[in-house]
């Protein structure tokens, strides 16, 4: 298990665990990133916000959510 | 909020940003609308009607928001509205391009007692990406009224309207015992023993399965409101199960996602949304050349700006060209002095005024609407998001601090595109200290007429000033309007590249500006008249109005700040138009023409420049660059403004916060010039 944050561009990974407090708990969630979703890492650079793809759509989030968020890569 | 309830029947529209809700709005009421404000909140209320085979329809649209979770106060304004009953028919809308996820706000709305109906809106880029729907699989899983629609196509509204006539006639609710089932296999006994706690009738339009889902989310108002109706037995139980659950939102929304998964199976079919980036995309999202390549469309959209601006432009120029005539005309009826002033300097000047800075809000709005439209506002957004968030702000804000290096009033108005309302007063305030064209036109001609080869260095301090001034700003306005908790990073979606809808888009800008243009007008007749009347003199002598005297008399005070009676006069017509400052002194220092149409109608002596440096001091002159450059931008774009934040309040703050900037400011340099001079 690692931090999505610590993922690079072309891994796929599965969340397993999102932590923070309610508000980005749903925030997150109507977005459609859930526990079990799968997500494509489009691009992961410095000092920018990761690019996912997930049920359908690109997503991008910010670095620091991205630490709360543990992601299971499938090798 | 109940008394539209009485004159029509309700439809109230429901979705996600994205969804296509405002075309739809504007499509149903056309220029039917009303805009104002949730009673005693900041937030946009929009109404407006519709009929369609004589009954009249009144149609409610809601703030876009991703859930009915109580996140902003968008949010909970949204659902109240909802749970009171406001509404007769829900409609709800989901982007049939990416289906899945834009049906949360559905799933979220599942169990809320109200008749609905879902359209699945942007069918025609559904197409385009070749996916296939099946309404009616849908509409059989749901039990309520399911429409493929593309909102932006006027001419097939037919089958919209047969649903809402449906909806109305049968009044049918939405069908979640799939996603009850969910909850009960998922959570479990928590659920359960959540759901058993509920009041057995629901509150208001809240069914028990609805309000386990928000107790389970940790919904504060909701949990609030529930235990109101527990008695203290069973707050105690509800405290003790709510101990056990952590991380609420995850588990609901994994049910969310099970119970939509379960609808949309069998019933789209064809392609998915490939995961990589297309060519142009690599380049936008790059981190070598993404921020460039904002910048230039950005400077680019603000130039092509101009040109839908030029008709408006042409139309205020008319007015201008009435005011001779008039005068005329009044003049030889007879009417007296006082009232032809009124209706030549006043009126006639306040709407050249207007309606040439109108033209630009015009252009900036439909030049940057098409940027978002297309959707490469969000790219915009991702490239800047590390450098805004150090000011506490989304990335999309450098769309409208670019936009107010040419006028502020574009930049207020371009602020539109921010999502949350915090934000958008944040980037506007921060967005006052940046010059706008108009002080670049005044600056540069005190500096070099009174430091000749050293005005470059002047202009290279008054812009690091602004800067300093931005992060000053950032601080004082960020703690109150966007808290801690809400300085979450981005989490937004990068839409598909969509073909712009441009009669929608015209439509839409056009209703905008009309407001603005609307509100502006109000905003400067009034200012216009007090300001009139306060340098009106009989005999047309400076010296015998009232500014005059009032100037004269806090001279003392202003003196301290490093402004005499005309340059702290020419000071406050700045807030009014900055263009004014020269023209205004230039006024006062030669005794030709009015304070007022100096101000309103702009233009200054051709020897300014040796007029000024023979009547002020070097150090006066600093301070006076400093003391316009700070002051409120102008009185448009304080209304514009005022028109983004609904708050009279925080437009006020702002104001206050200018002016006493521009002060502090010009006594420091004040006090700094009379050391080196």
């Amino acid at each position: 298990m690692q931090k999505l944050s610590e993922t690079k561009t072309g891994e796929t990974a599965f969340i397993s665990v999102v932590e923070g407090d309610t508000r980005f708990l749903s925030r997150i969630t109507s977005i459609g990133l859930t526990i079990g979703s799968q997500i494509s890492v489009i691009q992961n650079v410095k000092k920018r916000p990761l690019l996912i793809y997930s049920r359908d759509t690109i997503i991008s989030l910010n670095k620091e959510e991205c630490r709360k968020i543990m992601v299971e890569v499938r090798a | 909020m109940s008394s539209i309830k009485n004159e029509s029947s309700v439809i109230a529209l429901l979705g996600q940003p994205n969804s296509g809700k405002s075309t739809l709005f504007n499509g149903l009421t056309g220029a039917r609308q009303h805009v104002g404000n949730w009673p005693g909140k900041t937030v946009e209320k929009k109404e407006g009607y519709y009929t369609h085979n004589g009954v009249k329809y009144t149609v409610a649209d809601l703030p876009g928001t991703y859930s009915l979770s109580a996140n902003s106060e968008e949010e909970v304004i949204t659902r109240d509205y909802i749970a009171c009953g406001n509404a007769d028919v829900v409609c709800i809308l989901a982007d049939a391009s990416q289906l899945q996820r834009s049906l949360f706000m559905l799933a979220d709305y599942a169990g809320i007692n109200r008749p609905v109906i879902l359209l699945l809106n942007l069918m025609d880029v559904a197409k385009e990406q070749g996916k296939l729907i099946n309404a009616k699989k849908i509409e059989e899983k749901l039990g309520i009224p399911v429409v493929p629609f593309t909102a932006a196509d006027k001419k097939n509204y037919a089958p919209f309207y047969t649903a809402i006539d449906k909806a109305f006639t049968e009044k049918r609710v939405l069908n979640y015992e799939g996603l009850k089932h969910a909850y009960e296999e998922t959570i479990g006994k928590i659920y359960q023993e959540i759901y058993d706690l509920m009041p057995r009738e629901g509150l208001d339009e809240y069914s028990p399965m609805w309000l386990a889902a928000k107790v389970i989310e940790g919904d504060a108002p909701v949990i609030a409101r529930v235990k109101n109706a527990l008695d203290n037995n069973s707050k105690q139980m509800l405290d003790e199960v709510l101990n056990k659950v952590k991380g609420g939102s995850l588990l609901t929304g994994e049910c969310k996602f099970t119970w939509i998964d379960g609808i949309l199976q069998g019933a789209v079919t064809g392609k998915k949304q490939s995961p990589t980036l297309s060519g142009f995309d690599k380049i936008a999202t790059s981190k070598k050349w993404g921020k460039l390549l904002a910048v230039v469309i950005i400077l680019v959209g603000l130039i092509a700006s101009f040109i839908p601006a030029l008709p408006f432009m042409g139309i205020g120029a008319i007015f201008s060209w009435l005011a001779d005539p008039i005068r005329d005309a009044l003049t030889s009826a007879g009417a007296p002095a006082f009232l032809i002033g009124l209706v030549c300097d006043v009126l006639i000047n306040c709407i050249y005024f207007v309606m040439s800075m109108i033209g630009f809000v015009f252009g900036v709005n439909l030049v940057f609407g098409l940027i978002e439209e297309v959707g490469y506002m969000a790219r915009i957004s991702y490239s800047f998001d590390n450098t805004m968030a150090r000011l506490g702000l989304q990335g999309k804000a450098i769309m409208p601090f670019l936009v107010s290096f040419g006028c502020t009033m574009g930049g207020a108005a371009s602020t539109r595109v921010i999502d949350s309302w915090g934000q958008r007063v944040l980037t506007i305030a921060l967005a006052w200290a940046l010059p706008c064209a108009a002080t670049w036109s005044i600056v540069p001609v005190i500096a070099v007429a009174f430091f000749g080869g050293w005005a470059p260095l002047i202009v290279v301090i008054v812009f690091a000033t602004s800067f300093l001034i931005m992060f000053i700003a950032a601080k004082v306005f960020g703690r109150k309007l966007v808290s801690e908790e809400e300085r979450t990073g981005m989490i937004m979606e990068l839409p598909p590249y969509h073909k712009p809808k441009w009669r929608n888009l015209l439509r839409s800008v056009f209703v905008r500006t009309k407001d603005i243009l609307l509100r502006a007008l109000r905003v400067i007749l009034l200012v216009s008249v007090i300001f009139w009347l306060l340098t009106y003199s009989s005999d047309g002598i400076v010296d015998n109005s009232i500014i005059y005297k009032i100037g004269k008399t806090i001279e003392p005070v202003t003196q301290f700040f490093g402004l005499g009676w005309q340059t702290f006069m020419a000071f406050i017509c700045s807030a009014i138009s900055k263009e004014a400052a020269l023209g205004v002194l230039s006024t006062l220092f030669t005794g030709a023409g009015t304070v007022f149409s100096s101000t309103i109608g702009g233009g200054s002596a051709s020897n300014i420049n040796e007029i000024l440096v023979a009547s002020i001091s070097q150090a006066e002159a600093l301070a006076f660059i400093f003391a316009v450059t700070f002051n409120v931008p102008c009185i448009v774009a304080l209304a514009a403004t005022y028109q983004e934040t609904h708050s009279a309040k925080w437009t006020a703050a702002m104001a206050g916060f200018y002016i006493g900037t521009a002060l502090v400011l010009s006594c420091i340099v004040y006090h700094i010039g009379i050391l080196i001079f």
